[in-house]
């Protein structure tokens, strides 16, 4: 679905770099924005309430080893996400990145 | 500070000359009976008034709530530093200034919406006509996610205080906050403390009187208002007269004036527009909404949001069905407006408005300290993808390690001063008499047993417990293991009950609650009821360990661990459902309090004594007058086709092990107690491989009894049932292939 809508963008605005990304994907210490989440209702509720909003600035701070789940700072204060929840997770593309 | 003077008149009365002391004692005499007559009268005018106030501690998990219980009302819940563990509402006392506290420690959440069972319990806690009013325990290290369910709070529209906790930690980050903006905003009290030293905690109090009795919202930062003391809860002369005027002002002033929040909780104008507009609906249709205590408000958010709960209100009749559907109407104008579902919609208008109050509250505030702090670089230790792994192997076998040492060492230390006093007593009262078998071996055998075999591993045991709660370590270690649980069915958060089992099943099994669906509850109960608990380590260390060696031990953890895999795979194929994705939050560590690991590890070992300690030592004399009437001996043929055929354990141990199932630690010492009338060592009663599958059996065949009780109250008593039966066949099972693969080697 990523790869789809990051298609769609770099047709629309002519960009040689895909503008979005999901979380996973994000580099230890990167710092990015989030774009949306693309889960159930129950989950997104979920992560809504703990801050995971459109336009929140998220920071991966560390992923646990064999597919793990990552260590993010949110809104000041440290979450642990499961992998499969975090791939649901949308974020900008702040750099020049492969998806 | 009364009593502080007087402690301290009583020390300087020490150093006085005797003459001197007795004119002191006099003089003292007079002063308190004239203090004392003029407080009794009045307290015995307020004891007309006394009034009761209710009061609730609700916030996020892991901000201090209990902390703050237990220092209002000197009770023990339990503490430490991971998410989770008030699993139940917990109720305390106190009297304060001449009222009577009924304070209650609700279970922390992040919401009032419909996310987990205790969401739901404590909102419709909170809305009760129980509660007086509620203490927002806000952790300030953590404030934007905090305020977020104060916001939730407000609307709510209950009186309300706000006490900001662990601000020692903040200020030491060179942060703080402005407590006169804050109440500014809020309009509400807003109260610095800290809760593990106990400062700010009796002025929340004051603040409730305040509230609840004066209606009278105490600010702390008129200008000029330090030299004089504001607090009507302090003026007792005040308090008689404005008592009289508000026992007159109730009929007319009968709730407490909620104030006017309209310009810091209102959303944005589309959404706004549209809640006003539901408002207006349900206050329409005021009659039939005011019997469930909820603000029009907050019903008309909550519709909009799609709340299952309050969806049930509204399925009343055609009016209010009506409502039902212009809500749904208007979700969907404003979810296509935004893009975005609803949930997202109104928490970012929440996080918005919650940003521009820090933005005005938080000063000297630097985004990204330069420096690393030290509680971060070990998390960052600890966290590591190699690193982590290690030093969570180290710490699970320095729990072990640490408690045998110590353990081994003390009960040795008992066991020699047993066997001292042993002599001159056979010496005296000679060996065969009935008294001395009855008293002796049986009575003071099962003490020293329990103390030697038992006590002795149980303390160290929780004390390096309670360090690692209290540390913050246990959600790292839940992190780290969050991919090896997903392969048995459930996440990392399963991790924290299993290694608080390593302490005692019972609150382990309770603390499965924290697990979100009843699917992964099931699962990491059935899980964390098969992890050795401290009993069945000790019977392990000190009969395996202290006899055969810790290879062995490490045998037989080794076995119990792959028994626990091999279940949690079961489970995770026959239960319905799938596995749900961790989300949890991560604490800062902290430096371990010392008088909270102590206070903690005494209540637990007191438990021990004052529960496990009589029945041993009522089990020793009633186990003593069996043997001496050979009453032992149809229990054990009973049993002898599963003991000596199947598992090739000597004949006496059978009564043990339903003994065992009272207490795990009972197999042990009952046995230590018969060997010590029949006048026989351990080693002389058991050959090593019936050791081995003695403590197996013990590690495995079923949850001691107050697990099973537990486990059924958590769930059901079917699954309870299920899991204990599960349990004897597995240690059925392997115990008889060890003693039969054993026998078969030999005969080779």
């Amino acid at each position: 679905m990523i790869r789809s809508m990051n298609e769609k963008f770099v047709q629309k605005k002519g960009f040689g770099t895909p503008l979005i990304k999901c979380l996973t994907k994000c580099k230890k210490g990167e710092k990015t924005k989030v774009i949306g989440v693309n889960a159930g209702f129950r989950a997104k509720k979920r992560l809504a309430n703990l801050g995971i909003v459109p336009g929140t600035t998220i920071k991966k701070k560390t992923e646990a080893p064999f597919h793990g789940p990552l260590e993010i700072i949110v809104k000041g204060s440290t979450l642990a996400i499961g992998r499969g929840l975090a791939s649901k997770i949308i974020v900008e593309c702040s750099e020049i990145c492969n998806f | 500070m009364n009593k502080k003077g007087k402690r301290k008149r009583k020390k300087r009365s020490k150093r006085m000359l005797p003459l001197e002391r007795v004119y002191q004692k006099r003089h003292e005499r007079k002063l308190r009976s004239k203090v004392s007559s003029e407080k009794r009268a009045i307290y015995e005018k307020e004891d007309a008034y006394k009034e009761t106030i209710n009061i609730a501690l609700a916030g996020n998990p892991n901000v201090g709530k209990s902390v703050i219980f237990n220092q209002l009302t000197g009770l023990s819940q339990t503490i430490g530093n991971w998410p989770g563990k008030t699993v139940e509402k917990m109720e305390g006392y106190l009297n304060f200034l001449g009222y009577h506290f009924n304070i209650i420690d609700l279970p922390g959440i992040y919401s009032l919406s419909t996310y987990s069972l205790e969401e739901i319990v404590s909102r419709e806690y909170i809305i009760s006509e129980e509660v007086d009013i509620i203490i927002n325990v806000i952790d300030a290290t953590n404030l934007e996610r905090n305020l977020f369910f104060t916001f939730q709070l407000l609307e709510l529209e209950v009186p309300m205080i706000l006490a900001i906790n662990q601000m020692d930690i903040l200020r030491k980050r060179k942060i703080d906050l402005d407590f006169k903006k804050l109440e500014k905003i809020f309009k509400l009290p807003v109260l610095p403390v800290v809760a593990v030293h106990g400062t700010g905690v009796h002025q929340l109090l004051e603040e409730a009187i305040e509230l609840v009795i004066y209606h009278h919202p105490h600010s702390h930062y008129i200008e000029g208002g330090k030299n004089k003391h504001e607090h009507l809860s302090h003026d007792y002369h005040l308090r008689e007269e404005s008592k009289i005027k508000i026992a007159e002002e109730r009929s007319t002033l009968k709730f407490f004036q909620f104030p006017d929040l309209s310009s810091v909780i209102s959303y944005g104008k589309e959404v706004e527009l549209r809640i006003k507009d539901l408002v207006k609906l349900i206050d329409e249709y005021r009659d039939y909404f005011s019997q469930f205590n909820y603000p029009s408000r907050f019903l008309a958010i909550k519709i909009l949001e799609n709340d299952e709960e309050i969806i049930k209100i509204f399925n009343f009749d055609d009016k209010s069905k009506h409502i039902i559907k212009i809500a749904e109407k208007y979700r969907k104008e404003l979810e296509d407006l935004h893009g975005e579902d609803i949930n997202t919609i109104i928490s970012s208008e929440i996080y918005n408005n919650i940003h521009n109050i820090i933005e005005k509250t938080v000063l000297d505030y630097t985004p990204e300290t330069i420096k690393e702090t030290l509680a971060e670089k070990i998390d960052h230790i600890t966290t590591h993808s190699i690193g982590g792994y290690v030093i969570l192997g180290l710490v699970l076998v320095g729990i072990y390690t640490f408690t045998f040492i110590v353990g081994d060492f003390l009960g040795g230390l008992v066991e020699e001063l047993f066997m001292n006093l042993t002599i001159p007593i056979y010496a005296t009262y000679g060996e065969d008499n009935v008294w001395v078998k009855l008293l002796w071996d049986g009575a003071m055998g099962g003490f020293f047993g329990a103390i030697g075999g038992v006590l002795v591993y149980v303390i160290p045991f929780f004390l390096i417990i309670e360090i690692l709660q209290d540390s913050g370590y246990l959600p790292r270690a839940a992190f780290l293991m969050d991919r090896v649980m997903h392969a048995i069915g459930v996440h990392g958060k399963t991790i924290i009950p299993m290694i608080l089992g390593f302490g005692c099943n019972v609150p382990a099994c309770a603390g499965c609650r924290i697990m979100e669906t009843e699917r992964e509850k099931k699962i990491s109960i059935a899980l964390t009821s098969l992890v050795p608990c401290a009993a069945v380590t000790t019977v392990v260390l000190g009969l395996v360990g202290r006899y055969l060696g810790l290879g062995w031990v490490l045998f037989l953890f080794i076995i119990n661990f792959s028994v626990i895999l091999f279940i949690g795979r079961i489970l995770n194929k026959v239960m319905p459902g799938e596995s749900t994705e961790l989300i949890m939050e991560m604490h800062d560590y902290r430096l371990p309090n010392l008088n909270v690991i102590t206070k903690q590890t005494y209540m637990r070992s007191k438990e021990f004594i004052f529960k496990a300690l009589p029945i041993i030592i009522v089990l020793g004399i009633v186990l003593e007058i069996m043997l001496i009437f050979n009453l032992l001996e149809p229990i054990n043929i009973v049993l002898s086709p599963v003991t000596v055929f199947w598992l090739g354990l000597p004949i006496v141990v059978g009564v043990f092990l339903i003994y065992g199932i009272l207490r795990k630690e009972l197999t042990l010492v009952l046995l230590a107690i018969l060997a010590t009338s029949m006048g026989l060592t351990i080693l002389e009663l058991m050959t090593p491989i019936q050791m081995i599958v003695f403590c197996l059996v013990t590690m495995l065949y079923i949850p001691c009894f107050a697990t099973i009780i537990i486990i059924a109250k958590q769930t059901n008593w079917k699954y309870a049932l299920q899991i204990s039966l599960m349990e004897i066949a597995i240690a059925l099972l392997i115990g008889g292939a060890i003693f039969w693969g054993y026998s078969f080697f030999i005969n080779l």
